[in-house]
């Protein structure tokens, strides 16, 4: 499902200073794979997740999604691909403010271009991670595990094959964490595909596999059978 | 992406925020308002003076005795104008079918029993009616055996009727006019209110020798009334009319005419001039309230994209495509701005019979004001939300999610 050949991200700051943050990242990932990606912070694991899911490109190397090589996508292939095939849960939750629950996980079945019934679909994806009862919820009245599980629900609601979440109980009290990882495990079990970063090591033990970076480059890669 | 979803994504967009909404509309608010009085006042105006025009009659050509003044009777002074002026106009000039000379005495003291009221009284010929293509509604009008025997039969108008009369009917019944016993013959039909304002249902009409001998005791004239063929020729029969009558009384430049020739294209020219002038110079107002109103639009949402940089990048991120985010932000310029120009439509609307009522001015609501909402509101919008929109639609959404 994922190819990553050669891939490297260097940022330019400011004057000519160069900062190489991926340095040739090679890796596959098979469909239904549950895969952790494990690096101290700021080694480049957003980077990484950003790139993977499309938002960014990378400096050098080839990304084949699918099949497909993802540089030769324009920007709106590029955004029907993010809609479609990936479903993004982020540390921060980035849910819309002001915005209901129900609302929020409408959000990707808007910029489908399928016919699809919006508000049943939204209802039953937030039922799905139990919060049901709370649709005509804002953010600003929900826990930090409410609005994760919301973010996820919005993740799901247009049926992608792929997850990709960033340090996603990066904010949650334990209690809740286990909440979401244990959604990422029933998911996984359903056949998707999920790619989690962490640098908590008890959240990536969770995966079926377990990718470590270092310096922009991948260290270790060790499958773990169930 | 259908337009019914992009309307719905702007329309909550601005709930979210709606004093910024609020303020963004002001200036349209403010500038369609502005336009919409104007419009209606405008067109208000002209249709008054349209119609007041209409009643002095589109074939009509008048001559009236006196040069500078621009209305009234003649005075002393001014007494030049003859009935053989009039006999030499409809021998020597084609193009008339009627010509009716007449007398005009303002402010002339009209009694009826114990009720009184003052009223111009005007000398006329029978052709007095085909020339103004005014009647008697009842009874009769004044006729030749009239003019010819000086008898003391008189006409009257409609306000003369009401104030004198009130239902009672008035033919046969004897009116003092300026000291002299009259017997009402006719009433005269209603016809409203001259270019000038005056009403003109508040006349006596007597005969003219009657007028001339009886009453006044003078030899000169008020006023010719012509009837021209062809309204086209209007211009045509006025020049020769003011050539033959400085013939007659022997002007030459640089003296001045002691007459003047009026005809409604003269006066529908002048009337359109000025308040073609006025309305340019508000509605020049009302575009630059306008332009203002557009530039502050553009400036606030140019904040709103800044401050809701992190919305756009989340939309992105779950598939809103770079045209989607700009329809968005377009999509909530124009519906500001339409919605403002509707708002502005109806407090112009507001503000223009407050107007009408209070300064007595005439108004006209009508289906302009709309479509210029319409119009100017899509430009304004357009124009305004354009550059915010692009800029929305070109951000990075790697670096838009940050916020
Ligand atoms: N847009 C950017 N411009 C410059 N440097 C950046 C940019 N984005 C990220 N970086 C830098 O790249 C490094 C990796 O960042 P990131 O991928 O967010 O790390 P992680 O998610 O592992 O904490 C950091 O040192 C960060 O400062
Ligand atoms: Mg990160």
């Amino acid at each position: 499902m994922i190819e990553l050949r050669e891939i490297t991200k260097t940022y330019k700051k400011d004057g000519n200073l160069e900062v190489k943050v991926l340095e040739g990242i090679n890796l596959e990932i098979k469909s239904g794979e549950f895969v952790a990606i494990m690096a101290p912070s700021g080694m480049g694991k957003s980077t990484l997740m950003n790139i993977v899911g499309c938002l960014d490109k990378p400096s050098s190397g080839a990304y084949f999604l699918d099949g497909v090589e993802v540089d030769t996508m324009n920007d709106d292939d590029l955004s029907r691909t993010r809609n479609k095939k990936i479903g993004f849960v982020f540390q921060s939750f980035n849910l819309l403010q002001k915005t209901t629950a129900l609302e929020n996980v409408e959000l990707p079945l808007i910029y489908s271009p399928e016919d699809i019934d919006i508000k049943a679909r939204a209802k039953a994806s937030l039922e799905a991670v139990g919060l049901g009862d709370r649709t005509t919820h804002v953010p600003s009245e929900l826990s930090g595990g409410q609005q994760q599980r919301v973010a996820i629900a919005r993740a799901l609601v247009n049926n992608p094959a792929l997850i990709l979440a960033d340090e996603p109980t990066g904010n949650l009290d334990s209690a809740s964490s286990d909440e979401v990882m244990n959604i990422f495990n029933k998911l996984n079990q359903d056949g998707r595909t999920i790619v989690l970063v962490t640098h908590e090591s008890d959240v990536a033990e969770k995966a079926g596999r377990i990718i470590r970076m270092k310096d922009g480059r991948i260290v270790s890669d060790e499958r773990r059978a169930k | 992406m259908s337009s019914g979803k992009v309307i719905n994504i702007a329309l909550k967009g601005l709930s979210k925020n709606r004093l910024r909404t609020f303020l963004m509309m002001l200036g349209v608010i403010i500038g369609i308002a502005t336009l919409t009085v104007i419009v209606s006042m405008a067109k208000g105006a002209q249709h008054k003076v349209m119609k007041s025009i209409a009643n002095f009659g589109p074939n009509a050509v008048m001559v009236s005795a006196g040069g500078g003044k621009m209305f009234g009777p003649p005075d002393e002074k001014t007494a030049t104008l003859t009935i053989e002026d009039a006999n030499a106009i409809k021998e020597s000039i084609k193009g008339i079918r009627h010509i009716s000379p007449f007398t005009v005495n303002l402010e002339q003291n009209i009694i009826y029993g114990n009720m009184n009221t003052t009223s111009p009284v005007v000398g006329v010929t029978p052709e007095f009616a085909d020339a103004w293509q005014w009647y008697a509604e009842q009874g009769d009008f004044i006729s030749d055996e009239d003019n010819s025997g000086m008898s003391r039969n008189c006409m009257i108008g409609k306000t003369i009727v009401k104030e004198l009369f009130g239902d009672q009917n008035p033919i046969g019944e004897s009116i003092r006019v300026n000291n002299t016993n009259f017997k009402v013959v006719g009433v005269l039909s209603a016809r409203g209110s001259s270019p000038h304002g005056m009403d003109m249902d508040r006349r006596v009409m007597v005969p003219l020798t009657t007028a001339m001998k009886r009453l006044y005791n003078v030899t000169y004239i008020g006023m010719i009334r012509l009837y021209a063929e062809d309204p086209a020729k209007l211009g045509d029969i006025s020049n020769s009319v003011a050539a033959l009558l400085r013939e007659r009384h022997h002007i030459t430049p640089p003296q001045e005419d002691d007459f003047r020739v009026t005809s409604t294209e003269a006066m529908a020219k002048t009337v359109k001039g000025v308040s073609k002038t006025l309305t340019t110079f508000l509605m020049l107002l009302s575009l630059i309230s306008l332009g203002v109103g557009g530039i502050v639009i553009a400036n606030i949402m140019f904040i709103s994209v800044n401050e809701r940089k992190k919305e756009i990048g989340i939309r992105r991120a779950f598939g809103a495509r770079a045209k989607d985010i700009m329809n968005q932000f377009l999509c909530e310029a124009l519906i500001v701005t339409l919605l403002g120009g509707i708002a502005g439509t109806l407090l112009g609307i507001g503000i223009t019979k407050g107007i009408a009522v209070l300064k007595k001015m005439p108004a006209m609501i009508s289906w302009e004001p709309f479509v210029l909402a319409v119009l100017f509101s899509t430009i304004v919008g357009i124009a305004a939300g354009l550059q915010p929109a692009k800029r929305a639609a070109a951000m990075d959404p790697v670096q838009a999610i940050k916020g």
